[in-house]
């Protein structure tokens, strides 16, 4: 009897104390994907009439260039993922083996990451400029400028470099800790046994941060499908034309700019049908490692 | 043996070249930024590049009074204390909740609050501006914070469960016999032993809040935090938008402009009304 009232006290403050964040979750991340989905079946207008109109919307979005356009820059970026891993790993091992200035560099590179979106966008966009500080040392050094910003793929290209400038940091302290998880023994074994560097980091270091690399792989993927935002909005607003443009930002000039939140509604299925597998990866992972 | 030792040593001297760069990279833009804030609008068309030469806080005081940062200011501390406040509140008790206590459906709760870790805003973008809208909390205060909090929670109770995780039950099940209440537990017990990762979690969380624009730029139209004022100054270096009167760069809410129809245009940096 005793024990039952225990048990009972013990879920009655389960459930009180996850009433108010399952709440939270429900109000404003629940039914909005759930309703999103509805609307994205209408020709809502933003004037209150909405009627049903089944798969247009999501034709309209397959037929649509700019759609298109943001697909293929997603996918070009999205290819760019090896680097945003071994970049950040390189860099972890290399201050782990007590490269000169290591302590230095590590907080150096933290520094980026601390900043916002929209300064690290609003100083580039000086940096990066026709008449920018990156063209006049290209020509001091005798090079040709390049206009970084306002071509196609020079853009895409400047995106994505800053935003993995402003996020690797990150990156590198997630393999440090890693990192620091490695049998000290077993490598100093493996050294005097004439095990060269890249043998101890394919041997030993790799399997042993293989949870980490998962981690950041999941991590950075779902940052360049959904934590471009601000970047595109201050650097490029997507353009020129739709080069910068990604299925993010797509959905926020449709609403904002062309007002069709069921069109836009549709993207953000298709967004989020194209995040549900790496999502599903990312639950498998956390959920392992929260050993629950 | 000591050959390859020092050829290594010699690599790792190689490969700071590389590294001392990268470093010189993270530091340059911050300069540049500092550097130039301190120039007159002259001194900044003179010489872009150069060090300043004749510093002035000018610019700072017009951020500060004529582009309305004070008030911007304002919106964002009180919105990222009142956001992350609430944010280890309730993740330090979920988390306890989720990794020492019995009840049925635990592992259900983790893995739903987990996937809705997987629900960007970008996805939700339209119904939840109508949600915000229909409770009445646009353009409040309250609003952004429980916006924020909404969706920086499952990240954070993740992490507040996984650390708990690591600590014995055996910690709650002394308390318990010694008659504490669950909430004094809480209370004496974990508060205190997670201060680790309540920092972290703390630490991260003021970065998440205080850089968003996304979120801020919907909940907040009219009053703005200080990321989506400084998005809006957007071309502020140049030195005509600097000496022009008041509110011909800096719109308060150009909704009309959301008309434009041109599809990323330069004209992105608006606030827009559905």
């Amino acid at each position: 009897m005793a024990r039952r009232t225990i048990g009972q006290a013990e879920r009655r403050f389960a459930a009180l104390v996850l009433l108010p964040a399952a709440l939270l979750l429900l109000v404003f991340r629940i039914v909005p994907l759930l309703w999103g989905f509805a609307l994205s079946f209408t020709n809502a207008n933003g004037l209150g009439s909405a009627d049903w109109v089944g798969l247009a919307n999501y034709q309209a979005v397959v037929a649509d260039e700019a759609f298109q356009d943001a697909l293929v820059n997603t996918v070009l970026v999205l290819s760019t993922l090896p680097v945003w891993i071994m970049l950040p790993m390189l860099l972890a091992l290399l201050i782990h083996q007590g490269v000169p200035g290591g302590r230095i560099f590590r907080a150096v590179y933290f520094l980026p990451a601390v900043l916002s979106s929209v300064i690290v966008g609003s100083i580039f966009n000086v940096v990066l400029r026709f008449d920018g500080s990156l063209n006049a040392a290209l020509k001091a050094v005798g090079l040709h400028p390049v206009d970084w910003l306002g071509n196609g793929w020079t853009a895409l290209l400047s995106l994505v470099t800053v935003y993995l400038w402003s996020t690797f940091g990150m990156s590198v302290l997630i393999f440090m800790a890693g990192l620091s998880t490695i049998n000290q023994e077993m490598l100093e074994a493996a050294k005097l046994d004439g095990a060269r560097f890249w043998a101890r980091l394919r041997f030993i270091v790799i399997p042993t941060l293989r949870p980490i690399i998962e981690f950041v792989a999941v991590v950075t993927t779902i940052g360049l499908l959904t934590g471009m935002f601000g970047l595109i909005y201050v650097l490029t607003a997507g353009g020129p034309g739709t080069a910068t443009t990604l299925p993010e930002f797509l959905i926020w000039l449709e609403q904002g700019k062309l007002n069709r939140p069921g069109y836009a509604a549709a993207i953000s299925a298709v967004l989020f049908v194209l995040m549900a597998g790496v999502a599903w990866a990312q639950v498998r992972i956390m959920s392992r490692n929260a050993d629950l | 043996m000591a050959a390859a030792g020092k050829r290594e040593r010699r690599s790792l001297w190689i490969a700071a070249i590389p590294m001392a760069l990268l470093a010189l990279s993270c530091v340059y833009p911050i300069y540049f930024a500092v550097n130039n804030a301190l120039k007159t609008s002259k001194g900044y068309i003179l010489d872009r590049f150069g060090l300043v030469t004749d510093p002035t806080v000018q610019n700072f005081a017009d951020a500060w009074g004529r582009a309305r940062f004070s008030e911007y200011f304002v919106n964002s501390v009180l919105v990222t204390a009142g956001a992350v406040g609430l944010l280890l509140l309730l993740s330090s008790l979920v988390g306890f909740a989720l990794a020492m206590l019995r009840f049925p459906g635990r592992r259900f709760v983790f893995v739903a609050i987990l996937a809705a870790l997987m629900i960007p805003i970008q996805v939700v973008l339209v119904p939840f501006y109508r949600t915000v809208e229909g409770l009445g909390l646009l353009n409040t205060r309250v609003g952004l914070v429980l916006a924020y909090t909404a969706f920086f929670l499952p990240f954070s109770i993740y992490l507040m469960t996984a650390f708990y995780r690591g600590l014995p039950r055996e910690l709650l099940e002394a308390a318990r016999m010694d008659g504490a209440r669950f909430l004094e537990v809480w209370w004496h017990v974990m508060l205190p032993l997670g201060r680790p990762a309540l920092l972290t979690l703390g630490i991260l969380n003021t970065l998440y809040c205080w850089n968003d624009v996304l979120i801020s730029l919907l909940v907040l139209q009219d009053r703005r935090t200080l990321m989506v004022g400084i998005a809006a100054l957007r071309g502020s270096t140049r030195p005509t938008c600097r000496s022009s009167p008041p509110g011909s760069c800096w719109r308060r809410r150009p909704s009309s402009s959301s008309t434009s129809s041109s599809r990323g245009a330069s004209s992105a940096a608006s606030p827009w009304a559905p």
